[in-house]
């Protein structure tokens, strides 16, 4: 093994090998994974609320009752489609084909009342039993957020909203539990007289429901009553002007038809936009910019740390005699550029293992990784990440060279990292815009042109642009390694670090 | 050892007319020396006098001003490294490397083969009684035996010229006196070895020839004994008598009171006081002492030893080496 690779190799094998890394292996599916676990946990633990409607109008109980249903309904029906993703074995039948409405179509006010009335969930698990895998779990239909309490009996003998608020008071505050009531009452609506009457609508102050809650945060609740009185005040003007509830139904599930295209280059047809698409896009760049950026310095750090370990502890010397300024530092670049292509391979590598032989559940990760595998993302990843890595690899090599301490390098780190960060304000407007000025601007400056090149890519900028604003990053990349290669030579060995003032002497040739 | 004659034709070092500026600042000045193969060699000099700037260049690290370095019949080292072991004045170990691990990284970078790199990296430390630490990190040795796996990491790819800059510092006597002894022991292995130090015991054990450097220019190179034979003989005198009286003796070249005549008074009990003499080329000492009782001075001590290296270091490297 030559020099070079034996200091690459040590440097790699530092790193690699240590406990940090190996926790952060560990680290990053478990918390991931963890993530995700806790969302769940937290979907399941979440509390039903608990409410009392006071109607002093007498007919919008029901109605609310009946939308909150249905809210409970559409949310029960899109666990449903998600666990006929999983459940339905392909052998027996597609998931599109299953029978209607208890299949994964859209879901409509239509088909809600289709599930409604054709026996709910109960009936739609008895409908799709023979095309599930035999092993698969029952369906579980997510615990209704909701539940109405009958109200106080001197909320509802209260002759006006005042008084009614006036009764519920105790219960809101939790001094007084209502029968059935698992803790305090999360809510309390109260519809006065009047509410919704027609002659009331010229009213300067038409009487307005009221929402009582001791909770400011959760708006849940609120949204899905406001929701069904809103429903039902249509409704009822709809009735006034002659149509039907299941018209009215039919109007409310039209959506107008329209997809989103993106055209093509030439000879190449416009292509539909789609998930994939936005995975391909949007999300996977935006995803694999924000690594870049991280992997860069999380393994520019060891090269600076190592490098004021050899200045301080005085290694550099024993090596300076075996081997050249310009071996060291190879090798120290190749070791460190292999650490920092390990880690996301290792991920990569993870995935692609569990998307071909995990679960169904792993869909989502099938996904992405084939969409890797479609666009040039990975390709431009690698590409990118070496480039960006030389230039400031080097700047960290010869910030080590200048400093003795972790606090010398500060010196240095604190301006780098401003300028680092400094487009990080004009990032969203590249990703919202990725061929607009600002993009163009980022992509022009050769220590952006990686971050600004990642973000750009999946969204076909001027290919011009991306060669020439590369070809000036790599002219940039090799002048900083020249010039931060003689301030590592040319200092090394110098026992003090220079003053600010004397660094420009160590960036030429013979300091 | 035959006195060196200055033929280079068996010389593992070989400076001619080397130069080393920085910036304004001329740090080497046109040194010339050689060393021959299987020696020990000496390479004295008070702080600041160049000798670290000369190793740097001989192995490579700096590269001279001017002027022609031969290291092992190479006009540089660098293509030598793996016959070459540096043991650099400032010497440090990766903490967290293990210690056979360290010595046998050193000896790959040098050329060493892997097995055997690692092989002799736990021979030697076994060698030198530092066997069950192999396998502990730097960090958690003494200084002691941290210097001595640096020492080992210098020797373990088995060099032919050994370039030791001031390898006795730090160490405590008996560390020292273990050196000393594989320093000779290397020796009579036919290794060739240079060593700087500022203990001038240690180069007066050791050397077969030295070198004496100061602002960067050579003060003198060759054997003890012609060191001292190019020292004026140097007498310590005691006496009663006065400076000029001694100064008026035939032999005398030189007469410096040795400190304050009033200490010297009360310091042996009567009126008389230590004087160093320093004689004419080629004056006997024994002369000396007998033109002294003819003139009538009274002697209450005479010392004609020879001059020490610590003496001739003091004398050679001139104000720097005080």
């Amino acid at each position: 093994m030559g020099s070079t690779l034996l200091i690459a190799w040590r440097e790699y094998k530092q790193y690699v090998f240590s406990r940090g890394f190996l926790l952060f292996l560990i680290m990053t599916p478990v918390l991931f994974l963890g993530a995700v676990l806790i969302m769940s946990v937290v979907d399941k633990a979440r509390p039903q609320r608990t409410f009392v409607i006071v109607d002093q109008t007498g007919g919008y109980t029901e109605l609310i009752d009946a939308g909150l249903e249905k809210q409970h309904l559409r949310e029960t029906l899109q666990s449903w489609s998600a666990y006929l993703n999983v459940a339905v074995d392909p052998d027996k039948s597609a998931v599109e084909d299953l029978p209607e409405p208890f299949g994964a179509e859209p879901i409509t006010n239509e088909r809600l009342e289709a599930v409604a009335s054709g026996g709910g969930v109960a009936a739609a698990a008895a409908a799709v039993a023979p095309y599930l895998k035999d092993d698969v779990a029952p369906f579980q239909a997510p615990r209704p957020r909701f539940r109405r309490l009958e109200a106080p009996q001197a909320a509802l003998a209260a002759e006006d909203a005042e008084g009614a608020a006036a009764a519920l008071e105790p219960y809101l505050l939790g001094e007084r539990a209502l029968p059935g009531a698992e803790g305090e009452l999360f809510a309390a609506v109260i519809i006065p007289s009047g509410f919704g009457d027609d002659a009331n609508t010229e009213d300067d102050a038409p009487p307005q429901a009221a929402f009582w809650s001791k909770n400011v945060t959760d708006p849940t609740l609120q949204i899905a009553v406001s929701r069904a009185l809103r429903s039902a005040l249509r409704r009822q003007a709809a009735a006034n002007l002659g149509l039907a509830g299941a018209d009215l139904n039919r109007l409310a599930d039209i959506e107008a038809p329209i997809t989103a295209f993106t055209p093509g280059e030439a000879n190449v047809e416009a292509a539909e936009i789609d998930d994939a698409d936005r995975l391909e896009k949007i999300i996977l760049p935006g995803v694999m910019t924000y690594v870049l950026l991280v992997v860069v310095f999380a393994v520019g750090n060891p090269l600076l740390t190592n490098t004021i370990e050899e200045r301080s502890n005085k290694i550099v010397e024993v090596l300076l005699s075996s081997v050249t300024a310009d071996q060291l530092m190879s090798g120290k670049l190749i070791g460190i550029a292999a650490v920092g292509l390990t880690m996301p391979t290792i991920f990569l590598v993870g995935g692609f293992l569990a998307s071909a032989f995990g679960a169904t559940e792993a869909d989502a990760l099938r996904e992405t990784m084939a969409a890797l595998i479609r666009s040039n993302l990975l390709f431009v990843y690698f590409f990118y990440f070496l480039a960006a890595y030389v230039i400031f690899a080097m700047i960290f090599l010869a910030i080590g060279a200048l400093s003795n301490s972790l606090q010398d390098a500060q010196t240095f780190m604190g301006p780098l990292m401003m300028v680092v960060f400094a487009p990080m304000p004009f990032a969203v407007m590249v990703f919202q815009n990725p061929n607009g000025l600002a993009a163009s601007i980022l992509t022009w400056i050769p220590i952006y042109t990686p971050y600004a090149v990642m973000l750009r890519i999946a969204s076909d900028p001027p290919m011009w642009e991306i060669l020439g604003a590369t070809a000036l990053m790599l002219v940039f990349a090799g002048l900083v390694s020249r010039v931060m290669g003689r301030v590592f030579r040319n200092n090394i060995l110098n026992n003090a670090p220079p003053k600010v003032t004397e660094i420009w002497r160590l960036t030429k040739r013979e300091a | 050892m035959a006195p060196y004659d200055g033929s280079v034709m068996d010389a593992a070092l070989e400076l001619t007319e080397v130069v080393k500026e920085f910036g304004g600042f001329r740090a080497v000045n046109g040194l010339s020396f050689s060393v021959r193969k299987g020696e020990i060699f000496g390479f004295l000099g008070p702080n600041g006098a160049g000798k670290t700037t000369t190793l740097r260049m001989i192995l490579d690290i700096i590269a001279p001003t001017s002027g022609a370095i031969s290291v092992l019949g190479a006009p540089s080292s660098r293509p030598q490294r793996a016959r070459i072991g540096y043991l650099p004045e400032e010497r440090g170990l990766y903490r967290k490397m293990r210690a056979a691990e360290s010595i046998a990284y050193f000896a790959r970078l040098r050329g060493a083969p892997a097995a055997d790199a690692k092989r002799r990296a736990y021979e030697l430390l076994d060698q030198f009684g530092l066997g069950e630490f192999a396998r502990s990190r730097n960090e958690a040795l003494s200084k002691g035996m941290a210097q001595k796996v640096q020492l080992l990491a210098t020797i373990a790819h088995d060099p032919e010229l050994l370039i030791l800059d001031e390898p006795f510092s730090g160490l405590d006597p008996i560390n020292q006196g273990a050196l000393e002894d594989l320093i000779r022991s290397l020796k009579a292995s036919g290794k060739t070895i240079i060593f700087s130090t500022h203990v001038m015991e240690h180069a007066e054990r050791l050397c077969d020839r030295f070198m004496i450097i100061a602002k960067g220019e050579k003060r003198f190179e060759g054997t003890l004994e012609e060191a001292r034979a190019d020292q004026p003989q140097r007498i310590t005198l005691r006496t009663p008598a006065a400076a000029a009286d001694l100064a008026g003796i035939d032999a005398v070249a030189q007469v410096a009171p040795l400190g304050d005549p009033a200490e010297g008074a009360a310091m042996n009990g009567h009126a008389a006081m230590d004087y160093q003499i320093d004689l004419k080329d080629g004056a006997d000492p024994d002369a000396f002492l007998a033109a002294c009782v003819a003139a009538g001075v009274a002697v209450r001590r005479f010392d004609a030893s020879s001059a020490s290296l610590h003496d001739i270091f003091v004398s050679l490297a001139g104000e720097e080496g005080q």
